[in-house]
Order: C-alpha cells, then sequence, then structure tokens
C-alpha cells in the first residue's frame, strides 16, 4: 500500500501541471459550495433567531379608520380597540385563541432623575410580552401578574435608558424615577437592538389615561393554525368579530388593521427553502463540474500514458495493479484538493462570520463540520469513479497496441 | 523445451483479414540464443507478441515451459509474462521519469516483492550490466547503450525463462549494438535462453540458430548455421 502510494506521488510530481489544474478545479468547487452553504446558512440562522413557529403564532391588531360606510356611519370613521374588544374575541374565537394581550402606549412621555430625562414611549404590557416583544432582561425581571393586579407603579426600562438615568455602571434596579408627577420603582433592566420603550403594568397605564378604555393594539396568540389558509381564515374571523363591536363593514380592510405573523413565518419559510434547495443545486452543479474535470483530466491523462502502461503492462503488471493505480491516483486527487477547498472555505466564512458578527444580514454563516466530511465522502467517491471510467478504457488497450502507441 | 508451438495462425481482422501467421511450428530449446529473423511485415513481430504473451493466436497451440498458454485472462498472461519473460525493446521502454535503479526495480514491484529486497536486486544487476554507477539517472541522462543495458536488466531482474528481444539493436550505432550483442551472448553462455527478432544480418550472425520467416511462414526451418 505504501509502495502504491510512493508511486502515484511520484506520477503526480512527475506531472506537476496537470495535477494542479485538476486540483484546483475540484478545490475551487468545493471551496464554492462551502461558501455557498456558509452564506444561505447565515441568512436562514438569522431568519431563525427571529423567528421561531411559536413565537409567530401570533395575530396583532392596530386600530385604523374605515374606508366604508356602514350601517349610517359615513366612510372615514377612526376605529379605536376597547378593553372589551378582548373579551369577545376570546368568546367568538375559541378555537383559535389561546391568549389574548393588549398594549397601551403613551406616546413621548418625559421620565426623569435628578440626574437626567429622557423623552420615550411608555409601554403598558402584560407578562407575556417579554416573550412576544424579545425582551431580553439583564437585571431584574419583567413585569409579573402580581404587578398587573394591584397596578403597581413599577417601571422596567433598557440598559441605554439607564445609563442616562443614572449614570453608566450604577445600579438602576432599586431606584426611582419620575413621570406623569409620580415616582416609579425600576423593576428591570433589559437589552435590545431597536427597542428602547420603557414597560409598565398594562392596568397602571389604563388607568393613567382615564377611562375610556381604549387600547393602542390587542396581541392574539394563536393555536390550532398551521397552514396559510387556517391563518387567512382565522384573520377575518377577527375581522368580524371587531365589525360587529365597533359597526363597520366585515370587509372593509382599513378599520382595523390585522398583522398575522404567522402566515408571514410561512411565507418566509416557503423563501428559506427555496433559498436552501437553490443553493444545495449550485454547490450540488459546481462540484459536479470540478468532478467532471477530474474525470476529463484522467482521460488526457490515461491516453498520454497509453504508452506507459503498455510497458508497465509487458513487465508484468496485471489490469487489475493498473485500475487501482489509476483509481486510487484520482481518489488521492480529488482528496487533497478537496480538503484545501474545504480549510479554505471554511477560513472564509469563519472570516466573514467575524467581520459580520452582530450584523442583521448574517447570523454564523458558517458550514457543520459534518457536512465539511459528508462533502468529502462524497468528494472521494466521485473521485473513484471520475477514475474508473478512463481507467477501464485503459485495461481495455492490449499491452501490444498500448506499446506501439507513442 | 523452452517454447514449443504447434500450427500457429493469426488472422487480423478488418475489410481485408490479414493472414499474418501460417501453421508456425517452432520449438526453442532452454539455454538456446536463437533470431527471428525476416522482411518488415513478414510476421515476425506477430510471432514475437505470441511468444511474450502481449498478443493471442487464433488456432495451434503454445506452451511456455510446458504450461499451455491458450485463453488466459490478462490477470493471468500479466502473471506469467511477469514471471517467465523478460523483454528488451528497440525503444528501450523504459519510464522516463524514473531512474535507472527504479525502473529495473518496476517488474518485481508488480511481483509483491518487498521495496528493499526488489532495490537489492535490482543493484545487483546494473552491476552485473556494469551501470552501478548510473543507478540514480534519469533515462535521458544515458546513451542508448546504457539505456539498453538498463533494460536488459530490467528483463533479467525477474529470473525469466527466457528473454525476448525485439530489435534490440535497432536504435544504436554499430559499436553500441556489438557491445549489447556481447551481452547477450554473455548471458547466453550462463544458461540464459535468448530469442532476438532481427532484420540485422550481423546480429543475426551473432546467434546460434537462425529462424528465417516470410510472408507468415518459417522457411528452411532449424537450419543451422
Amino acid at each position: 500500500m505504501i509502495d502504491l502510494f510512493r508511486e502515484i506521488a511520484q506520477i503526480l510530481a512527475h506531472n506537476k501541471m496537470r495535477t494542479f489544474l485538476t486540483g484546483i478545479a475540484v478545490a475551487w468547487g468545493i471551496f464554492m459550495l462551502i461558501v455557498l452553504l456558509g452564506m444561505s446558512r447565515g441568512v436562514l440562522n438569522n431568519f431563525n433567531s427571529f423567528e421561531s413557529a411559536e413565537n409567530a403564532a401570533t395575530v396583532s391588531i392596530w386600530p385604523g379608520s374605515t374606508e366604508k360606510s356602514y350601517c349610517g356611519y359615513r366612510e372615514g370613521r377612526s376605529i379605536e380597540l376597547k378593553r372589551t374588544d378582548i373579551n369577545a374575541i376570546a368568546e367568538h374565537n375559541r378555537n383559535n385563541v389561546n391568549l389574548l394581550l393588549a398594549s397601551k402606549v403613551i406616546n413621548n412621555v418625559q421620565i426623569s432623575t435628578p440626574r437626567d430625562y429622557i423623552a420615550d414611549g411608555l409601554f403598558g404590557v402584560f407578562p407575556e410580552n417579554q416573550h412576544t416583544d424579545r425582551i431580553n432582561i439583564i437585571k431584574g425581571r419583567f413585569i409579573n401578574q402580581s404587578d398587573l393586579d394591584t397596578r403597581r407603579k413599577v417601571i422596567v426600562i433598557n440598559s441605554q435608558t439607564a445609563n442616562v438615568l443614572f449614570g453608566e455602571g450604577v445600579d438602576a434596579i432599586g431606584k426611582r424615577v419620575d413621570a406623569f408627577g409620580l415616582s416609579w420603582l425600576v423593576i428591570g433592566v433589559y437589552i435590545h437592538d431597536w427597542n428602547k420603550a420603557s414597560f409598565i403594568p398594562f392596568t397602571t397605564a389604563m388607568t393613567l389615561t382615564g377611562s375610556d378604555g381604549t387600547v393602542s393594539n390587542i396581541a392574539v396568540k394563536i393555536k390550532n393554525v398551521s397552514t396559510t389558509e387556517e391563518g387567512d381564515s382565522l384573520d377575518s374571523s377577527l375581522r368580524r368579530t371587531l365589525a360587529k363591536q365597533h359597526s363597520f363593514a366585515p370587509d372593509d380592510q382599513n378599520a382595523v388593521h390585522i398583522w398575522n405573523r404567522f402566515t408571514g413565518y410561512l411565507t418566509a419559510l416557503k423563501a428559506t427553502t427555496i433559498l436552501e434547495i437553490a443553493v444545495w443545486l449550485i454547490g450540488i452543479f459546481t462540484m459536479l463540474s470540478g468532478i467532471v474535470g477530474v474525470s476529463n483530466i484522467m482521460f488526457v491523462s490515461v491516453r498520454e500514458r497509453t504508452h506507459e502502461i503498455g510497458i508497465r503492462r509487458a513487465i508484468g503488471a496485471k489490469p487489475r495493479s493498473i485500475l487501482t493505480q489509476i483509481v486510487v491516483e484520482s481518489i488521492t486527487i480529488t482528496t487533497l484538493f478537496g480538503y484545501i477547498g474545504i480549510v479554505c472555505g471554511t477560513l472564509l466564512t469563519n472570516l466573514i462570520a467575524k467581520l459580520t458578527e452582530g450584523s442583521d444580514m448574517l447570523v454564523n454563516p458558517t458550514v457543520d463540520i459534518s457536512i465539511a466530511f459528508k462533502v468529502t465522502l462524497v468528494l472521494i467517491v466521485a473521485g473513484a469513479l471520475a477514475g474508473l471510467a478512463p481507467a477501464l478504457k485503459a485495461i481495455k488497450i492490449k499491452p501490444v497496441e498500448a506499446l506501439h502507441d507513442e | 523445451m523452452i517454447i514449443q508451438l504447434n500450427d500457429i495462425n493469426k488472422t487480423y481482422p478488418g475489410a481485408v483479414p490479414l493472414h499474418v501467421l501460417k501453421d508456425i511450428n517452432l520449438s526453442i530449446e532452454r539455454g538456446e540464443l536463437v533470431s527471428i529473423m525476416g522482411a518488415s511485415g513478414s510476421g515476425k513481430s506477430t510471432l514475437l507478441n505470441i511468444l511474450g504473451i502481449l498478443d493471442t493466436y487464433d488456432s495451434g497451440s503454445y506452451y511456455l515451459d510446458g504450461t499451455l498458454i491458450k485463453n488466459l485472462s490478462e490477470n493471468h498472461a500479466a502473471e506469467l509474462r511477469g514471471r517467465m519473460i523478460g523483454f528488451v525493446f528497440q525503444s528501450f521502454n523504459l519510464i522516463n521519469y524514473k531512474s535507472a535503479l527504479e525502473n529495473v526495480a518496476l517488474p518485481l514491484f508488480y511481483q509483491g516483492v518487498s521495496r528493499r529486497k526488489r532495490n537489492a536486486l535490482a543493484m545487483e544487476y546494473l552491476e552485473k550490466m556494469g551501470l552501478a554507477d548510473r543507478a540514480t539517472h534519469l533515462p535521458s541522462e544515458m546513451s542508448g547503450g546504457q539505456k539498453q543495458r538498463v533494460a536488459i536488466a530490467r528483463a533479467l531482474v525477474t529470473k525469466p525463462a527466457i528473454i525476448l528481444a525485439d530489435e534490440p539493436t535497432g536504435a544504436l550505432d554499430s559499436h553500441t549494438s556489438k557491445e549489447v550483442m556481447q551481452v547477450f551472448r554473455d548471458l547466453n553462455a550462463e544458461g540464459m535462453t535468448i530469442a532476438i527478432v532481427t532484420h540485422d544480418p550481423g546480429v543475426g550472425a551473432q546467434t546460434n540458430r537462425i529462424i528465417r520467416i516470410s510472408d507468415g511462414r518459417i522457411e528452411e526451418p532449424d537450419k543451422a548455421l
């Protein structure tokens, strides 16, 4: 076996240029496959970190204004969502409603401490909003049920807000801020990419804004919905419920805005599946062209060496040994250069991962090492197949004909 | 009897089939030095290829050292070729990227001899040919006579039953030809059986027996000189 590899090493070294060109074709194919897979993986990871099926099972409803006259009302009437709508929705859509949340947004509220102040939105929320809004608490806690029940004046603020109000490195938990002429206890600090709002209990926010019972939006956690059709029919059902509550046309798309994250998720999922398939196809075809390259070069190489193969057979080389030699030769080339391709591809994807760290475009655009190994395996098999055809052709030539070939 | 041919016929198929060997009967004894002479196209190369199991024949029988050579698988033929026959060619047929030593050792590689042993044996035969100092040289760095002696060393290294030489002096000048023929004569004196195909009467004259072939038939068989 060592002898065989010594023999092959000598042959490959003798034909440096040919070996090199073949190798480049293979290495390039693998390199492209790894990089493409890494990139698409990055896009997919980004999508996946954004959305999970569970998180996506949410329908959000915002108020709008009617665009159709109905029941004696003129078009252009503003519709406001009421707290009572929550019960109506729950009652009319029992099969699909898991949980109902509402939030009350109070815009442009000045929050101050003796040190400094900020002006931003104040959100009255439920404990579940921590998950739906992806609020990452780094200190303290989020709003809980007991805060809601007793309408506590507690607040959860962004870490940047905390830095402004209390100074950098100061623990804000347990300190107090002023807003609306009231004193609020800071119970939690969170970090988020873009959300800078401050959160207070929903019930407290409702109390603050008077007694008209309007809410800023309603979020419905849905269940038993798995297709786009089911999602769409739920949307119209919700719209009908609200139409009855607020006396607007059930087909009025503008009276309330309904955004079904789940159907959006399904569409995106389909798109990413297509992306993934496309990337695999491109990668596989790139790799195929590398393999065809190897096969081609092996054909040429065998053709060039017909005479040498004739000599070897005249001095007692069995067709079997010639076959083994050529096949192992092409496996050696594909494996060696395929490995180089994998290493380069992995290095590049890791470099890109470093450069794009924390960006919204790509998340960890690297390829699983197991995929790299699978690709190598495919490569070795492909190399063997690529070598087999020319090798079989080589041993079909009679030694006497091969010897005459100069 | 090392070689025994009985009524060998060989036709090359084609639009006009070419009957190149016609009822060839031939025997070569152990320890003989014979030459097979004939004009080009006489069928002598075909005969040599059949003797060397490089080619097949259509009818008749060929015994090599008592073994019937007929309908062999290519693997079996290769094995017999490697073990029993040493080839020497007009164009040397050395592998150009291998050193003299590696070329001589190559037949042993295909017989599964260990690297150390085959290099030792190869060196032994290079020394015998007076080329020990050329062991690491590539064929391109050697003269024609040296190349042919490397080729002879390669033919000898497997200790074959017979050496078949195809125009071994065809590419050499007259002085070198004489040297190479002397090598063959010396080997024959040590008991090696050698058959040389040639069209050069000077070469034929240095062998113990000339087998003349013309138009696919052996003329005046076994005419001793």
